[in-house]
């Protein structure tokens, strides 16, 4: 299981602009893997990615859009992307303002739907 | 300076033992002069440590401060002093509604009625989010803001804006208030676009559940919480300011962006629209908003 889950963070570590990805307990927001350029917060970014995506679940909730699967904040210097890995992981990206989204959510998700298998 | 806060603080000069400084504190929370409650508050309770209504009173300060760990705290200590106090009871619903904890903020609302059935606040708060939001549907789904201020706090008047209710002709919006028309012109513009303060109370625009009820105040009072937590997430992580959030989810995409200081717009849009086109949607509705909230002079 270990090597699955850092052969995916291998793979999106690749896509440019990324500074870091992790696998996150959604519950507790603890880091369960990570590969992160020096200097990155892993902790933090676990914890506030896991916070976030509670929060907007929620939100998603409320507003009937179902169940979250991917959730992207874009900031001036930077963006954090989030892929929710049922039943209880979190798949985090951040990545700086050149990054490819698009590719990037790619691999996140299939890094997700890999583990749900 | 008011009659009832000098009155109060005569007493308290008089006798610097007395519990009237729950009264003073409250007094000033609720002229708006925050910091002097904080102040009147604490040394009261220096004093009287086990007075639940103090610490009521101070829970109700922290959550105008917006400090809502520190009131729940608070509000803990009440109702580990007084049970069924009916203030913390509600304060903890509010708290919880809030961090997006439904049942629980229910089950606050539950206990708080059953002390007292008469509680008005209590009983529409619970209406409003039995008929917007069972708990059993929506387990993290919040309690609309303006049903459940922190007490002593003014409910926010419901937007009754000049604007035709709805006029996007969609069913699922069929059931959304009059607001201002903000956004005529977009596309399901009062079933799929909120306008909303930083507190969570709506400004203009309109959601509607699937069965075209009014959600807008449910989802702005979520809303509130998610800027507060991308707000943070920003600044720990020194990613400067943010600028949107795009969540790709079941049935729906959303964008909820800022929009200048004080305000978020939420975009609801189907899965069916690519997420670019949606955020290209949502900035276009972000200059709207932008422009009608300087027209207000907000």
């Amino acid at each position: 299981m270990s090597e699955e889950l850092a052969r995916a963070l291998d793979r999106i570590s690749r896509v440019r602009g990324m500074r870091g990805s992790m696998w996150v307990s959604a519950d507790d927001g603890l880091p369960v893997a990570q590969l992160l350029m020096e200097g990155v917060p892993g902790r933090a970014v676990a914890a506030l990615a896991a916070s976030l995506v509670r929060k907007v679940s929620g939100s998603a909730g409320a507003v009937g859009a179902g169940r979250v699967r991917f959730v992207q904040m874009e900031a001036a210097g930077g963006t954090l992307l989030v892929a929710p890995a049922p039943p209880d992981l979190l798949v985090v990206a951040l990545a700086d303002g050149r990054v490819n989204v698009g590719l990037a959510r790619l691999e996140m998700m299939r890094a997700a739907a890999a583990l749900a298998r | 300076m008011a009659d009832d806060v000098r009155a109060l603080t005569a007493a308290l000069a008089r006798d610097p033992s007395s519990l009237a400084y729950a009264e003073l504190a409250e007094s000033l929370r609720r002229r708006g002069q925050r910091d002097e409650a904080l102040r009147v508050a604490l040394h009261g309770l220096a004093r009287h440590p086990q007075h639940a209504d103090g610490h009521d009173v101070l829970a109700r300060i922290y959550s105008d401060l917006g400090d809502l760990d520190r009131a729940q705290l608070a509000w803990s200590k009440v109702l580990e002093l007084a049970p069924e106090h009916p203030g913390a009871l509600k304060g903890v619903a509010f708290v919880r509604f809030r961090q997006g904890d439904a049942r629980a903020a229910t089950e606050a609302l539950e206990r708080a009625l059953a002390i007292d059935p008469d509680d008005e606040a209590a009983q529409r708060a619970l209406e409003t989010m039995r008929r917007d939001a069972p708990v059993a549907d929506l387990p993290t789904a919040e309690l609309p803001a303006a049903e459940l201020p922190t007490p002593g706090t003014p409910v926010p008047a419901p937007d009754a804006g000049a604007g035709p209710a709805a006029q996007a002709g969609a069913a699922r919006g069929a059931g959304v208030r009059a607001r201002p028309p903000v956004f005529s012109g977009f596309d399901r513009a009062t079933a799929d676009i909120l306008l909303l303060d930083e507190r969570g109370l709506v400004l203009a625009g309109g959601l509607a559940s699937p069965s075209g009820g009014d959600v807008s105040e449910l989802a702005a009072a979520g809303l509130a919480g998610v800027s507060g937590e991308a707000t943070r997430t920003a600044q720990h992580l020194a990613l400067g300011g943010w600028r949107t959030i795009v969540a790709e989810a079941e049935s729906a995409n959303l964008v909820v962006a800022p929009v200048g200081p004080g305000a978020l717009l939420l975009v609801r849009r189907d899965r069916s629209m690519p997420v670019g086109l949606a955020l290209r949607f949502a900035e276009r509705a972000r200059g709207t908003a932008s422009a009608w909230l300087e027209g207000q002079g907000a």
